[in-house]
């Protein structure tokens, strides 16, 4: 009966899991294009002795996407290290206790603090559309300076669906079925 | 008075840890409650906190650290697609006529492994799951299998390519110039990601050449610690296959190495093209699908990721550490130590040896290094060696009993056979091997410089 009652919860938390496992999947395909364009600078700076500032560019861009827009992938995948020599013995209530603490008074203020110094940072670079300044180089330069927005917003949305599900855990002892990773 | 807190804020990180919530956040997390105390008391400015998005950014825009996602790319295909596993079996087939074969065969190729992965714990699960089962059946004692991978897992901090010598060689190369600006000199000599790794190549090789040479003596003289296979499938070795399975990855990796050492390529394309080797042997063997790759990239993905809200936690901590007056009291505190020089660089080593056992050589590099680097460069230390010592110190304090990370990771992969004390026992002897290595290079310092020094 209660649990039910849990519902319109559980559901955000899982779709909040939904958008946050494929985000994660596409932006990991980035990797890979990473390499490609790191090969491609690497023949054409040896073989053709031609260096492009945008196709470097392009690889800072990638690089910046895969940390800052994977991060909150990391999360819901538990893939950010701590120390577990005590945590790995606790009982699964305590880690629950923890994990909801945690974001509570780490995760949550942490990003609101990125999100409000970085906001004028952003919006500066927004307003004279700032580029690269290397001759050649990419003319997107506020759209990754953006990423810093982007960061903090996703670690945020996935957070908080880690609260609801330790919440639903502690007070009906299960876990909402979350999408599963492949790995 | 008000110095104290960045101290007392240092130890409060020490303890929230332990409860066990992801590092990036407990740090940054911590340092932002002090940071909001701080405010009301009137011991804070928060106007410290607005240089954050700048330094964000500079993570961002820095183009050796682009080499870390490349290189962790490299070792996640290696494993993923059995390579590494494959060496193994193809080297133990090569050395079986010799005592103590397998156990030198884990060694080469788990310094091979931690040279293309640079990770303490993918290196040590890795090789765990697949040599430690092959090692008890063919009757070695538990405590010299686990003490030979967990020993070998930790060459990752000290071959290069490795992650930790590139993010080392990061923040080293920025305390340097810090050092030397502080001291006036307006031209600051710099030091290099790459030539960190030419100064790590001489001890690295050392410190395997000493793991072989422990292997031999204990196993002439205790035979019954590492018995040798039945000669029936000695017999077995093909000479096509064991090439096949031995040089296309040592190839790989040679040539990632050696186009960094000899300047060729910087460490960043260097992986790039690395990784791609990586994924041309995997496709060579008929290891590569999408679901492979799709794999490889996942998993890339989330190591990145986590290795770079490290950074970003540590950034918060940092400006919170040096708004609260903390970096003046270090340089304070270390110039003021008894034995000048030599004494602030043993307390150095011996504070990071046990922080070794809470963090991390990631959160270790960016909380820890800033703080120490700068003071001790200035006092005339040599930052290569200084990087190598860093190194060594964290390989041998994650192999040290009861905490080291290595030991973790192992017992998490060992079947319950293998007890936690004969892991405890096996590593003794290599810890013994990385002190004396430790006090080689505290004598004779150009064991680690020499390299170096003639690139120029």
């Amino acid at each position: 009966m209660a649990y039910k009652l849990a519902h319109p919860f559980k559901l955000l938390a899982l779709g909040i899991d939904h958008f946050t496992e494929w985000t994660g999947r596409i932006v990991a395909w980035l990797t890979l294009a990473m390499v490609a364009l790191t090969c491609a600078i690497v023949l054409m700076r040896y073989f053709f002795e031609t260096g492009s500032i945008a196709l470097q560019e392009a690889v800072t861009y990638l690089h910046a996407a895969v940390f800052l827009a994977g991060a909150a992938f990391t999360l819901k995948r538990k893939g950010h290290v701590s120390v577990d020599i005590f945590y790995q013995n606790f009982n699964p209530r305590t880690q629950a206790v923890i994990e909801i603490l945690g974001a509570l008074f780490f995760l949550l203020p942490v990003c609101l603090l990125i999100l409000i110094v970085s906001w004028d940072y952003v919006a500066s670079s927004w307003a004279i559309n700032e580029a690269s300044r290397e001759a050649g180089g990419l003319p997107w330069l506020y759209l990754l300076k953006t990423l810093l927005l982007l960061m903090p917003v996703t670690i945020m949305l996935q957070g908080l669906s880690e609260i609801i599900k330790n919440i639903l855990f502690l007070l009906y002892s299960k876990m909402p079925a979350s999408p599963q990773g492949e790995a | 008075m008000v110095e104290h807190i960045s101290i007392i804020m240092f130890i409060a990180v020490c303890v929230v840890l332990m409860a066990g919530y992801p590092v990036a956040f407990s740090l940054a997390g911590t340092a932002l409650i002090f940071a909001l105390i701080g405010n009301f008391s009137g011991n804070f400015d928060m106007s410290f906190l607005y240089a954050l998005p700048n330094r964000l950014y500079g993570i961002i825009d820095n183009t050796t650290l682009i080499a870390v996602p490349l290189f962790i790319f490299m070792g996640v295909m290696l494993e993923k697609s059995n390579l590494a596993e494959n060496l193994l079996s193809s080297m133990s087939l090569l050395f079986s006529r010799l005592q103590g074969g397998l156990g030198i065969s884990v060694v080469l190729v788990g310094m091979l492994l931690a040279a293309s992965t640079g990770i303490v714990g993918a290196t040590v699960v890795t090789l765990g799951l697949m040599s430690l089962p092959t090692m008890l059946k063919q009757g070695y004692s538990s405590s010299l299998a686990a003490g030979s991978i967990c020993a070998t897992g930790t060459l990752g901090q000290i071959i290069p390519p490795s992650i930790a010598l590139v993010l080392l060689g990061d923040v080293l190369s920025s305390a340097y110039q810090q050092s030397q600006l502080a001291l006036g000199i307006f031209a600051p000599k710099t030091v290099s990601v790459g030539d960190l790794f030419l100064g790590a190549v001489i001890p690295g090789l050392m410190l395997v050449a000493m793991y072989i040479i422990y292997l031999l003596i204990i196993t002439h003289f205790r035979p019954h610690l590492a018995p040798r296979l039945p000669p029936r499938e000695q017999s077995k070795v093909a000479v096509l296959q064991l090439l096949q399975g031995l040089l296309a990855p040592i190839v790989l990796i040679v040539a990632v190495l050696g186009s960094i050492l000899a300047g060729i390529a910087t460490p960043t394309e260097a992986a790039g093209v690395g990784a791609f080797g990586a994924a041309l042997l995997a496709l060579g063997s008929r290891r590569l699908s999408i679901d492979r790759l799709k794999e490889v990239a996942q998993t890339t993905t989330e190591v990145t990721s986590m290795v770079f809200l490290i950074l970003v936690g540590a950034a918060v901590f940092s400006l919170v550490f040096r708004g609260f007056g903390g970096e003046a009291l270090v340089e304070d505190l270390l110039s003021n130590i008894p034995g000048g020089l030599f004494g602030a660089t043993f307390a150095v080593m011996v504070m990071i040896f046990f922080l070794g056992f809470i963090l991390d050589f990631i959160e270790i590099t960016y909380i820890v290094v800033p703080i120490i680097g700068p003071a001790l460069l200035g006092m005339g230390l040599d930052p290569i060696w200084l990087g190598v010592m860093i190194a060594i110190n964290l390989q041998t304090s994650f192999l040290t009993p009861p905490f080291g990370f290595a030991l973790f990771y192992l017992r998490g992969v060992a079947p319950k056979t293998v007890k936690t004390k004969d892991i405890y026992q096996g590593v003794v002897p290599f810890i013994g091997i990385q002190l004396f290595l430790m006090i080689l290079l505290c004598f004779w310092p150009s064991v680690a410089t020499w390299l170096p020094s003639l690139k120029y």
